[in-house]
């Protein structure tokens, strides 16, 4: 099976406190979104890269993929004003029949963690992993309910979908006007389809605010270096 | 596969060659110089069991090397070892450094490293096995040399960019070495101890053999630190 990769790359980093958004910050020296890049490139069943950024972003991005000299086909698309319709963006400029979506501001996913979803032979597939601390429900600023930890689930990214049933639900939750905060819950919603869960990682940190670009620095040295 | 020896038409960067020749890690020797006749007479004293690439070059002409590390892939269709030796040195008292001496020794000794590295990267990057880069710094460049502000600094400036780049480029397995000797009678150290007796100090070629052991294919472990070589 063959993959177009979407990625989404055009967060506006204001919780990061800096100046360049965060997927162009450097970690261990490069650009965080090219740690994701140059592992896909590796895989061979990934025939183009979908990059969803905000238009001000499209020539460094190209600067970047032009710089590292990449070679696998490269598409940058305009994203939407959420989250949401970026991946949607992405989809509808996606060309093979499965998809992964993936975010620049996780950039500790190995080239084997990619290959592996890829290799899953269930047709959609998501990372999660186990979460290792108590989640409560709360209301009105006091706990409303207790939650069964060993039922719940740390959703992560990489995912991947067959590219037409993600993209009827995204346009289904489109005309709605349904939010999802990620797009396993939507197919889900929508399908109940079986999505299977592969262990994911607990280095498979989102960066998002400024320690997690320190905390960073370790996971790279310690989880990523002699791994790829 | 392809070793790259920059400063090879005289000191340690053509005994390194005429070391590397002897050995087999590397098949392919790519010699750049700055004069055609110095690289011919560094090519005369090697072994003859390797294929050896002369490359008259001036380093200083830095948009030329993109196109000149494009070739020498095209060429041998690897590149697997780089190793800048060729230096730089016009020593002067602050006072009497003049901004161009200051320029051309760090576009020497730190900006053509730079721009190679960067070039060569771009290919050693698709190489199956682990590369390596090996850098030429010097004692200078880790303590005080006054008169020798230009050529120490640049040195100094040289041990960090090697630092670096060994954790920059780890998950390339790009392995990236930094060697500083001490006195060894070379052409440039006659410029910054004219008047030192060359027959008792360290010779090219015992720096040669140390640059040829670190980057050989059994050597994974002294990267990414500055390697002081003296003898004593």
């Amino acid at each position: 099976m063959e993959y177009s990769a979407i990625i989404l790359a055009g967060g506006a980093g204001t919780r990061m406190k800096q100046a360049s958004p965060k997927q162009f910050l450097l970690l261990a020296g490069k650009p965080m979104f090219m740690h994701t890049l140059e592992r896909l490139e590796k895989i061979s069943s990934i025939k183009e890269i979908i990059l969803v950024s905000v238009p001000q972003y499209r020539e460094l991005l190209a600067a970047n993929i032009d710089a590292y000299m990449l070679q696998k086909k490269y598409l940058i698309v305009d994203g939407g004003e959420s989250r949401q319709q970026s991946v949607l963006n992405g989809i509808l400029a996606a060309s093979q029949d499965n998809v992964i979506i993936h975010e620049a501001a996780r950039p500790f996913v190995t080239t084997d963690e990619f290959q592996a979803l890829i290799d899953e032979p269930c047709e959609d597939a998501i990372y999660g992993a186990d979460i290792p601390f108590t989640v409560l429900l709360k209301k009105n600023g006091f706990i409303s309910n207790i939650l069964e930890r060993s039922e719940l689930l740390n959703v992560q990214l990489p995912q991947k979908f067959g590219r037409q049933p993600i993209l009827d639900v995204h346009q289904r939750a489109a005309a709605e006007g349904k939010r999802f905060t990620e797009d396993a819950s939507m197919l889900y919603y929508y399908t109940g389809r079986e999505i299977k869960i592969l262990p994911g990682s607990h280095c498979n940190i989102k960066v998002t605010e400024p320690i997690d670009l320190i905390l960073g620095e370790f996971i790279y040295k310690e989880y990523i270096i002699g791994r790829d | 596969m392809t070793c790259v020896i920059t400063g090879a038409g005289s000191g340690i960067g053509r005994a390194t060659a005429v070391e590397m020749s002897r050995r087999a890690d590397y098949d392919t020797l790519v010699l750049i110089g700055r004069h055609s006749e110095t690289l011919a007479e560094t090519k005369i004293c090697l072994e003859n069991k390797k294929k050896i690439i002369l490359k008259a070059f001036d380093l200083t002409d830095f948009g030329a090397i993109p196109i000149l590390v494009q070739d020498i892939f095209m060429e041998c269709e690897n590149i697997q070892c780089l190793l800048n030796i060729a230096g730089y040195t016009e020593p002067q008292a602050l006072l009497t450094t003049s901004l161009e001496n200051m320029k051309t020794t760090f576009e020497v000794n730190v900006f053509a490293p730079f721009v190679l590295i960067r070039e060569c990267v771009r290919f050693m990057r698709l190489n199956d096995r682990p590369s390596k880069i090996l850098n030429v710094a010097s004692t200078a460049g880790v303590t005080a040399r006054p008169g020798w502000l230009s050529y120490a600094s640049s040195k100094a400036a040289l041990v960090s960019l090697s630092q670096t780049l060994s954790e920059e480029l780890a998950e390339y397995r790009i392995k990236v070495y930094c060697v500083s000797p001490g006195r060894c009678a070379t052409a440039l150290r006659k410029k910054l101890a004219p008047d030192e007796d060359q027959t008792v100090i360290m010779q090219p070629d015992e720096v040669g053999r140390i640059i040829c052991d670190l980057v050989s294919n059994d050597e994974y472990c002294l990267d990414g630190q500055n390697i002081i070589i003296r003898k004593k």
